[in-house]
């Protein structure tokens, strides 16, 4: 079971190695992309409970984190993007503060849905969510920084 | 040359099920999984789909409003059969409730259809149904809108050739007469029974069509491997009770000196002796005695232990046969079972020892430890129980505990004596100031048998017959007098 836990903080670690120029929407892309794969599965209220747990959690370390009310709610700009709040409160911080609390917002939630459903489900599905966002087939070269 | 279609039967992987069915489930069949809450539907659904599902040959689980799919995920991973490498590569989970909840029961069909239609799968679960029904009635749409979603649903599920499962929860088989039923290839029920403080579960497989399946109520259990399923036994026409089914006049000896003459030269091989005697008249040192010749012999024994626990095992003697291998022990001691589980596993002990004696210790104690439920009809099941073990021709002993009585003549307290081929009655009578034993044949089918009543001993080797009581009168009253 470490070995799974190790494996699924490398995923979440080689998805925020790729230093993106702006952390807000790399951030709702990430949750947008992660949202479609376990909705998928769970259905949007299981989700939706998972991710305010999460945000509830991560509050006691950035109080600046609001809750999102519908965060798989299109916005109403063309672009209809979910996970506005989240992308605004992320876009009002540092970027080492936001990258900062959007690892912890991913840890969170995976951390619950393992602890839920175990970490070898957990992983796959990061894996299917992320798979080509992040190279996360092996994380052999995080290992080796 | 035959034109006709050959359907092909897909084994489920849940152990009993397939006997149940009547040979597996016939591949592109429209099944109905219903029960209860809390009966084991989704158990069910996931064992046949984990056991089936493979990269060539996927499975896509549709949820619905039923269960929330991450405590599904959560409890049935406890499961032996739940296979992590399987997910997504064979098997997909797909949750169809915010199509529900929209209420537009052709845009769930559509959404099951384009899943199918892009996933391919051979194996379609759809769980659960009731609350299909049940969200429509909560939001007032119409029973016609969702009879006409559930046989669209069914005919979309057949021209898929896919083999499909709706789980539906449901109260009794014809509470509901919901079209489904109608539909349906196969139906099966699963249910959950209380009697006084123990709880039973049940599987019937109320429709199957174009297969012979097993009918009537069949107890099964989950435990961490899953659903094992006890088909019950059924006595087939050749194997009633009572009639020679070996056909052959062979005898096999009781390892008592004595006891075979008494027995007109031994029991018949394939009968079944019913020993009946009060506590401590030595039935279990009769029964080792029993097995222990039956080893020296080469004949293998079963013992099913109802009165004590393996670690006291009976006797120095028959533990000694145990540890040999040469007698297997069934040991139950749980309060809730059935028959038909003891059964298969007295059967499965039988064939893999290639046994030829069976012991049953006690009637007594075995009725104790059937679920209540199965007591009431502990005479019925017994005697499917002692038709199903002597067709496969062994030889049984059952041993039964009898109050003495002094006042009327019983063998036993279940009126069971009828169903055995032979009786020996064991008994203590009053002679001189002391408690003596006494044993006598009361009965042999279609065989001569002695009719004395004879004294007999237990000491350190066993069993020791002695002389014949022919002097004394009124020995069944416990008060024998000397023949004037």
């Amino acid at each position: 079971m470490e070995n799974a836990s190790l494996q699924r903080q490398q995923i979440i670690a080689s998805l925020l190695a790729q230093q993106p120029e702006n952390i807000a929407d790399a951030a709702m892309s990430h949750w947008e992309k992660l949202a479609d794969e376990i909705t998928s599965i769970v259905g949007e209220p299981g989700f939706a409970s998972l991710y305010e747990r999460t945000l509830h959690l991560a509050q006691s370390t950035f109080p600046w984190l609001t809750s999102d009310s519908s965060p798989l709610q299109p916005a109403p700009d063309p672009k209809g993007h979910r996970f506005v709040e989240l992308g605004m409160c992320l876009a009002n911080q540092t970027p080492a503060h936001a990258r900062e609390a959007h690892s912890l917002l991913l840890t969170i939630f995976t951390d619950i849905l393992a602890s839920l459903i175990g970490e070898q489900l957990t992983a796959s599905m990061l894996r299917a969510a992320w798979g080509n966002i992040a190279s996360v087939t092996s994380g052999k070269e995080i290992d080796n920084e | 040359m035959s034109n006709k279609v050959t359907i092909r039967r897909l084994p489920t992987g849940v152990p009993g099920l397939d006997d149940l069915l009547g040979g597996g489930l016939p591949e592109f069949s429209f099944n109905l999984i219903a029960g209860t809450p809390g009966s084991g539907k989704t158990t069910l659904a996931h064992q046949i789909m984990f056991s089936l599902a493979a990269p060539d040959y996927r499975a896509l689980f549709f949820t619905v409003l039923g269960e929330p799919t991450l405590k599904m995920l959560r409890y049935q991973q406890q499961f032996s059969f739940f296979d992590y490498s399987k997910i997504n590569q064979s098997i997909r989970f797909v949750n169809l409730a915010p199509d529900l909840q929209e209420g537009n029961f052709d845009r769930v069909l559509a959404r099951i259809a384009a899943e199918v239609k892009e996933y391919e799968p051979r194996l379609v679960f759809v769980d659960s149904f009731r609350s299909v029904v049940q969200s429509a009635r909560s939001e007032g749409q119409n029973v016609p809108d969702l009879q006409r979603f559930v046989q669209q649903l069914g005919m979309q599920m057949t021209s898929w050739q896919a083999t499909s499962f709706l789980i539906g929860e449901y109260l009794e088989p014809e509470a509901e007469s919901s079209p489904v039923f109608t539909v349906a290839d196969g139906i099966l029920w699963l249910s959950q029974n209380m009697h006084r403080n123990s709880m039973v579960r049940k599987m019937q497989a109320v429709k199957m069509r174009g297969q012979a399946q097993v009918p009537g109520l069949h107890t099964f259990r989950i435990g961490d491997a899953g659903l094992q399923v006890f088909p019950r036994a059924i006595i087939q026409p050749a194997e009633m009770v009572g009639q020679v089914t070996t056909g052959s006049t062979e005898r096999i000896s009781m390892g008592i000196a004595g006891l075979d003459e008494m027995l007109g030269g031994g029991l018949p091989a394939g009968y079944s002796l019913l020993t009946v005697g009060p506590s401590g008249s030595g039935k279990t040192i009769l029964a080792t005695a029993f097995l222990a010749e039956g080893a020296r012999c080469g004949e293998p024994g079963v013992i099913a232990a109802f009165e004590k626990s393996p670690s006291q095992l009976l006797n120095n003697k028959l533990s000694a046969l145990v540890s040999a291998g040469q007698v297997g022990v069934i040991d139950t001691r749980a309060l809730d079972l059935s028959i038909d589980e003891t059964l298969h596993d007295i059967i499965r002990m039988i064939d893999r020892m290639q046994a030829k004696r069976v012991v049953i210790d006690s009637l007594s104690g075995f009725e104790l430890a059937l679920a209540p439920q199965f007591s009431e009809d502990f005479r019925g099941s017994l005697y499917r129980m002692v038709a199903e073990l002597t067709s496969k021709g062994v030889t049984i002993l059952m041993t039964s505990e009898l109050e003495d009585r002094y006042t009327d003549l019983r063998f036993s307290p279940f009126g069971s004596a009828f169903l055995a081929d032979a009786i020996l009655v064991q008994r203590y009578v009053e002679i001189a100031g002391q408690f003596k034993r006494v044993l006598s044949i009361i009965k042999v089918r279609g065989s001569d048998h002695s009719k004395d009543i004879r004294l007999f001993d237990i000491s350190d080797e066993g069993i020791v017959i002695g002389e014949c009581l022919s002097e004394y009168d009124g020995i069944m009253t416990g008060h024998p007098r000397i023949n004037p």
